[in-house]
């Protein structure tokens, strides 16, 4: 295969630009948080790019860890989400006014 | 054009595609059944690209297991006014901003790279043809994580650990009375 390593880490520029636009565009907690797992994906694409391209297997075990990460931050983020939901339901962004309840 | 290096291309397209789908989409589950679309789709680039384990690992972690988590709260949780409610906040226009700036910087900085790294290609899988093992493989990954990468491995699990406190502590229902 002969994809220049410009084009993944264009496809991963791409991919994290989508996400930083479903971030900052969405009003919706559980959305917000998915595209935070888009824009990951996408780092962990040009790390593999990287890693095929240097010959190194450093990018994979990087992207492995990043992998660790988000499940960490999407356990702890969806608690917060329940936990949200517990004291005042709605999904959306613009109801949660007050950090006290 | 190789078969290998046109599946990349469709895969990119198709991932691209989906990711878009996926922040656009109204409903939440089209959402998510849009980003399990791409999370295949990006195991299947890992694979292109010589990452068995990373691309096993995306298909377990992140398909399996993370975004059903999320289909699983998107289910629990009733949301029956999401539907009627404006997708995007008024200032949407802005993150589109934000997001092209992003890829135009990524885009600007990807020309930047010295041409000893940005000019070449990606080379050719060998598979496993040659004596050692093909990088990415499962054992080469495992040789680093349990030699140089001990101590972030381990520092991972404790990660893990915390997140599994907390997210226990978070959801758990409080006392009554207190």
């Amino acid at each position: 295969m002969m994809v220049p390593v410009g084009t993944v880490l264009g496809l991963s520029a791409i991919l994290f630009g989508i996400g930083v636009f479903g971030f900052l565009a969405r009003r919706n907690i559980i959305l917000m948080l998915v595209s935070i797992e888009v824009m990951l994906n996408a780092v962990n694409l040009s790390l593999v790019g990287f890693s095929r391209h240097l010959e190194d297997p450093r990018g994979q075990i990087l992207a492995l860890f990043v992998i660790a990460v988000a499940a960490a931050e999407a356990a702890i983020g969806l608690g917060l989400v329940i936990a949200l939901n517990r004291n005042r339901p709605g999904m959306g962004v613009a109801d949660l006014k007050e950090l006290k309840w | 054009m190789t078969v290998l290096s046109a599946s990349f291309y469709y895969m990119a397209a198709a991932s691209v595609v989906s990711a878009l789908l996926a922040v656009t989409r109204r409903d939440p589950v089209h959402s998510m059944l849009w980003v399990l679309v791409l999370f295949l789709h990006v195991a299947g680039i890992f694979l292109l690209l010589g990452a068995e384990f990373l691309a096993a690992v995306q298909v377990i972690v992140y398909a399996g297991a993370i975004l059903i988590f999320y289909l699983f709260v998107v289910m629990l949780l009733d949301l029956p006014d999401e539907r009627a409610r404006p997708r995007f906040g008024n200032h949407w226009p802005f993150a589109v901003g934000a997001g092209l700036s992003f890829v135009a910087l990524a885009w600007v900085g990807r020309s930047a790279v010295p041409a000893s790294l940005g000019a070449g290609t990606i080379p050719a899988i060998e598979g496993t043809a040659r004596g050692a093992a093909p990088m990415g493989s499962l054992s080469e990954i495992g040789m680093a994580l349990f030699g140089p990468f001990t101590l972030p491995f381990e520092i991972a699990s404790l990660v893990l650990l915390a997140a599994i406190i907390g997210a226990v502590v978070l959801v758990r229902k409080r006392a009554t009375g207190s």
